[in-house]
């Protein structure tokens, strides 16, 4: 059951993740892009990361791609445009792609021996050990990245504002 | 306990609930009209059955007969999806709320649909979800006040969003966990002494609450999306019929779950107020449908305020609302959270 | 339960080895905080006075606590590593962080003066970390910090095109090479079950090169490769160096170079040298040697030539920076304490060289200047701004590696540290470094010929310069010149600290 779970989660990201590139209006990609974020955090919710799900849900599918849309529907961003440099992209890019993704499919698969397993639905991580984790041995990178959101509200906020 | 019965018996419990919480929607509209009637000293719909109580069923099949329009430059797929969203993530929340105590039959809990432990997250989770069946709705009726009540109404509800979710940090941190049967147990010692709002001190946590919330189901006086002098109807201006009728029952819906929510984390959820105080009535079946009893009186105490709150306050300007939300709203908040978890350190 | 309750972690500690860094993180929003609460109404040229100001005493304060308080020893899971070379490196970080602050001075391209300077001190907190850590999530993350400043700075002139263009492209790559990398940690990850350099390292040691490490090699330096502006992953560089505004594209030349190689020397041979090598290569060569042999020779033969056709100062430099990027992919390549000895001093000279040419591009354009983008524009320059432009004939000089300025010790230790030792590269690659240090003198030359020998526009008035930037250009000229004809200075400071006879 976990297992049917898992394929028809990841599937459906994977689906989401390709509809995103194909498709041409920004309001359909961004869509596609929600539906992607909502299924990993089923797929976090599959191996027990069950506040890590959650959090998935309410600050990337909730907030940042209600931003993102937001931004869209602002702009009025109108379909895509196609020009001869992207239609090139586009006929080399996806078979590049597609042999880089065939290499990697074989390489992993023939390395399978090596790799750790994940058992899914297996146990549940409770949110303290999570946060004993985040406050006592990841406690550095925790702050870290508290400057990195900083400079990132500081630089929107500068590159944003008008010159006077 | 095997799987069939689990099913079956899950099964049972999702139509059941469901059931009533859509006549408890329906009755909701009814409420509001009735109660804002009297506030406006008129009677409110009396016609339709005894004192109106048919009415609901009269809009419905208004509702329902009505020509479902859609406008010709619409978004047609986007048209169509966004009142789906906007009800399904109202109904889903109901599935994680506990109405009554933790009683099982068959090993299955009765009073709850699913019991999860992140419950209180789950409900924070569809909640933002919702905000695309406004936001999509909005931009797919290609109807500039649909847009601009879309716009206003996610931005507004992403502001409050932040302030509602710090404000509930304080009661996780006293019960220590976010599974909502949790934090109900760690208000039920002492009846109401116990409760989060008064034993618990989050008195200032539940005002941030209670405003966030208003701000989030977009009601009066923060209804901004939907103001009708400014924006017609705002974003649900081009729909009618059925499709309309979602919106409606989605608000009221998630009015409903906001009182639920309420009642569970600061008002110690399906718990007597007067704790032991009064003795056990009724054997078994009185132990299983008296807690459920308080948690319908609680919610309903708290959809009367809600009326009562529209029937008295003028709408917000949109600049003070924004204000209000980050300068006012979200820094009370996060004092709230610091003071909160160091009186628990002390104490602890 | 208090803080001291829980085991293994001591919080004073952590605070008392990252004083510096917090010391320069307090010290942005000491600028910003001035800058927006008590020079609104100021002049351009004040506030531009008061925050370098600050941001230079923040520098010097952090460099004395490196000094006075040395905090040696590591933290978590190598999460915090400070010794005597991490404290070298951080020292030239913040130097270079004071100098970028100082050649802003009286800019005239934003007015945003508080959040640009809190911008460059918090990229150097970003930096001071990550040359501080072997662990690949504080690693990753500071990354993350360091690329995110340099974005915001490349876009800081918002009245150009051409700066958002080339801000744009930067971000753009910046955020395809993060996902690489990430890729290629998680793969590491998967592989040995750990973040930590070391433990990474001891996991794969004695393992064949299987096809998955492989691909995680190639991942984790495509990820760094995008950083340090190595061809292929160079394309953001040009458009970068010439749209983003000149004291940020000192910063992007000089600082980030330092902190990206030292970085990345120390993932390469902290972390992955045991990975062993295919059959072709003897097996005490790391696996990802060809890799690294193959970026470095593309980076040196493309970076040249590209730069000897380029009409744009900036541009010349950019693709003279991919070349350069070849050269020290040498030192990393020696897999030695000479090799790494070498790299640093390289790294460190090369941006001082770097920053100065920026520093007077920027001098160019500062205050009533029109600025200068073209060769050609640059002609008869030393009738016009003559200490200017001796200071870039060092700085030009030095790039190209004419002795006894430091550029030509760098080259000659870190070509010597290639050939030695029983790890060396391969002797055709060195070659190719030397034939392409004596191209590069070419296009060196050709602007230091315009500037000295071409004859000014009629009626070119002589330049106003400030005289801070025009005594931080001396300064910088001096240093590159000292440490040329007495590299012992620098290399002897790096050898001690890491136990080098």
């Amino acid at each position: 059951m976990y297992l049917a779970l898992f394929i028809f989660f990841a599937v459906l990201c994977v689906a989401g993740a390709l509809n995103l590139l194909l498709q041409r209006h920004p309001i359909n990609s961004a869509l596609s892009l929600i539906v992607v974020m909502t299924s990993l955090a089923v797929l976090y919710l599959l191996l027990g990361a069950q506040f890590l799900a959650a959090v998935q849900v309410i600050v990337y599918s909730g907030a940042i791609m209600v931003l993102f849309t937001f931004v869209i529907m602002l702009l009025n961003a109108g379909r895509e445009e196609h020009t001869r440099g992207s239609r090139a992209a586009f006929l080399v890019g996806f078979p590049g792609a597609a042999v880089l993704l065939a290499l990697l499919v074989q390489i992993f698969l023939s390395a399978r021996g090596h790799l750790a397993q994940a058992r899914l639905g297996e146990y549940v991580t409770a949110t303290h050990t999570l946060s004993s984790v985040l406050f006592r041995d990841l406690l550095l990178p925790f702050e870290v990245t508290s400057v990195l959101i900083l400079i990132a509200i500081l630089g929107a906020v500068a590159l944003a504002r008008k010159e006077p | 306990m095997n799987l069939l019965t689990f099913f079956l018996l899950s099964l049972l419990k999702i139509v059941v609930v469901l059931v009533i919480f859509l006549t408890a929607v329906a009755y909701t509209v009814l409420l509001e009209r009735k109660l804002v009637g009297r506030i406006q000293n008129r009677w409110g719909p009396s016609r339709v059955g005894p004192f109106g109580l048919l009415q609901p069923l009269a809009d419905g099949a208004k509702l329902f007969l009505k020509e479902d329009l859609i406008p010709a430059n619409a978004h047609r797929p986007l048209f169509v999806l966004a009142p789906l969203i906007a009800l399904a993530c109202s109904l889903i929340s109901i599935a994680v709320v506990p109405f009554g105590a933790p009683i099982t039959w068959h090993g299955v809990d009765m009073f709850q649909i699913s019991g999860v432990h992140i419950g209180l997250l789950v409900i924070l989770g569809v909640t933002s979800v919702g905000v695309y069946g406004i936001a999509l709705s909005g931009w797919s009726s290609n109807n500039k006040y649909s847009l601009l009540g879309a716009l206003r109404g996610s931005a507004q509800i992403i502001s409050y969003e932040l302030a509602l979710g710090l404000s509930l940090i304080g009661v996780v941190l006293r019960a220590g966990s976010f599974d909502l049967r949790t934090i109900v147990e760690s208000q039920a010692a002492h009846g109401l002494r116990s409760w989060n709002f008064f034993g618990g001190y989050q008195f200032v946590a539940f005002f941030i609450y209670l405003m966030a919330a208003y701000a989030e189901t977009n009601r009066s006086p923060f209804d901004l999306p939907e103001a009708e002098s400014e924006l017609t109807a705002g974003y649900h201006t081009e729909y009618s019929s059925m499709k309309f009728a979602m919106f409606f029952m989605a608000e009221y819906a998630n009015m409903i779950i906001v009182a639920c929510v309420a009642t569970l984390l600061f008002f110690g959820g399906w718990t007597s107020p007067f704790g032991s105080l009064l003795p056990p009535i009724g054997g078994a079946v009185g132990a299983a449908l008296l807690p459920v009893m308080w948690f319908v009186l609680k919610v309903f105490c708290f959809l009367c305020l809600y009326i009562w709150v529209r029937g008295t306050l003028p709408r917000f300007r949109y600049d003070q609302l924004m204000r209000f939300g980050w300068k006012f709203l979200m820094p009370l908040a996060i004092a709230n959270i610091v003071v909160t978890s160091l009186c628990l350190a002390l104490v602890a | 339960m208090t803080a001291a309750g829980y085991p293994g972690v001591s919080y004073l500690r952590l605070l008392l080895m990252t004083l510096p860094q917090i010391a320069i993180a307090a010290t942005a929003f000491l600028a910003l905080t001035v800058d927006l609460a008590t020079l609104r109404k100021a002049s351009l040229r004040t506030r531009w006075r008061v925050g370098t100001l600050i941001a230079c005493a923040g520098c010097a304060g952090a460099i004395l606590l490196l000094f006075l308080y040395p905090q040696y020893g590591s933290f978590g899971d190598g999460m915090l590593i400070a010794n005597p070379l991490t404290r070298v490196v951080q020292t030239a970080l913040l130097v270079l962080a004071a100098f970028t602050a100082l050649l802003s001075f009286d800019a005239v391209f934003t007015s945003h003066i508080g959040e640009y300077l809190a911008v460059i001190l918090f990229a150097t907190t970003g930096m001071m970390f990550l040359v501080a850590s072997q662990n690949f999530l504080l690693i990753f993350i500071s990354l993350e910090l360091l690329s995110l400043s340099l974005y915001i700075l490349a876009a800081f002139n918002k009245s150009s095109r051409q700066s958002a263009e080339g801000a744009l492209k930067y971000f753009l790559f910046g955020g395809m090479s993060a996902a690489f990398l990430l890729f290629g940690i998680s793969l590491l990850y998967g592989l040995t079950g750990s973040i930590n350099l070391v433990e990474i390292n001891r996991a794969i040691q004695g393992r064949p090169l299987t096809p998955m490490l492989a691909v995680a090699l190639v991942m984790t330096v495509t990820g760094f490769g995008f950083k340090v502006a190595a061809v292929p992953f160079h394309l953001w560089a040009p458009d970068a160096y010439q749209g983003a505004p000149t004291p940020s594209g000192a910063f992007i030349a000089s600082s980030s170079k330092v902190a990206s190689f030292f970085v990345f020397a120390q993932v390469m041979l902290v972390g992955l040298a045991a990975g062993q090598g295919s059959g072709a290569w003897h097996n005490s060569k790391a696996g990802w040697a060809p890799v690294i042999v193959a970026v470095a020779a593309l980076s040196m033969i493309l970076g040249n030539l590209a730069a000897i056709v380029q009409t744009s100062v900036r541009r010349l430099l950019a693709y003279s920076a991919v070349g350069h990027a070849g050269y020290m992919l040498l030192g990393i390549l020696a897999q030695s304490a000479w090799g790494v000895r070498a790299l640093i001093y390289y790294v460190i000279t090369y941006a001082l060289a770097a920053i100065g040419a920026f520093g007077v591009l920027a001098a160019l354009e500062a205050g009533d200047n029109v600025g200068v983008d073209e060769i050609p524009d640059l002609a008869g320059l030393s009738r016009r701004a003559p200490v200017l432009s001796f200071c870039m004939l060092i700085f030009f000089l030095s790039l190209a590696g004419i002795p006894p300025l430091a550029g030509f010790f760098g080259k000659f230790y870190l070509f010597s540290a290639a050939l030695a030792g029983e790890n060396s590269g391969p002797l055709w690659l060195v070659v190719l470094a030397i034939a392409m240090s004596a191209i590069s003198l070419y296009y060196y030359l050709r602007v230091v010929k315009q500037i000295y020998v071409g004859e000014p526009a009629a009626a070119a008035p002589p330049m106003k310069i400030s005289r801070t930037v025009t005594a931080t250009l001396c300064v910088i000229a001096l240093l590159v010149v000292v440490l040329g004809c007495a590299p012992n200075l620098l290399v002897g400071w790096i050898g001690s600290a890491m136990h080098l006879p």
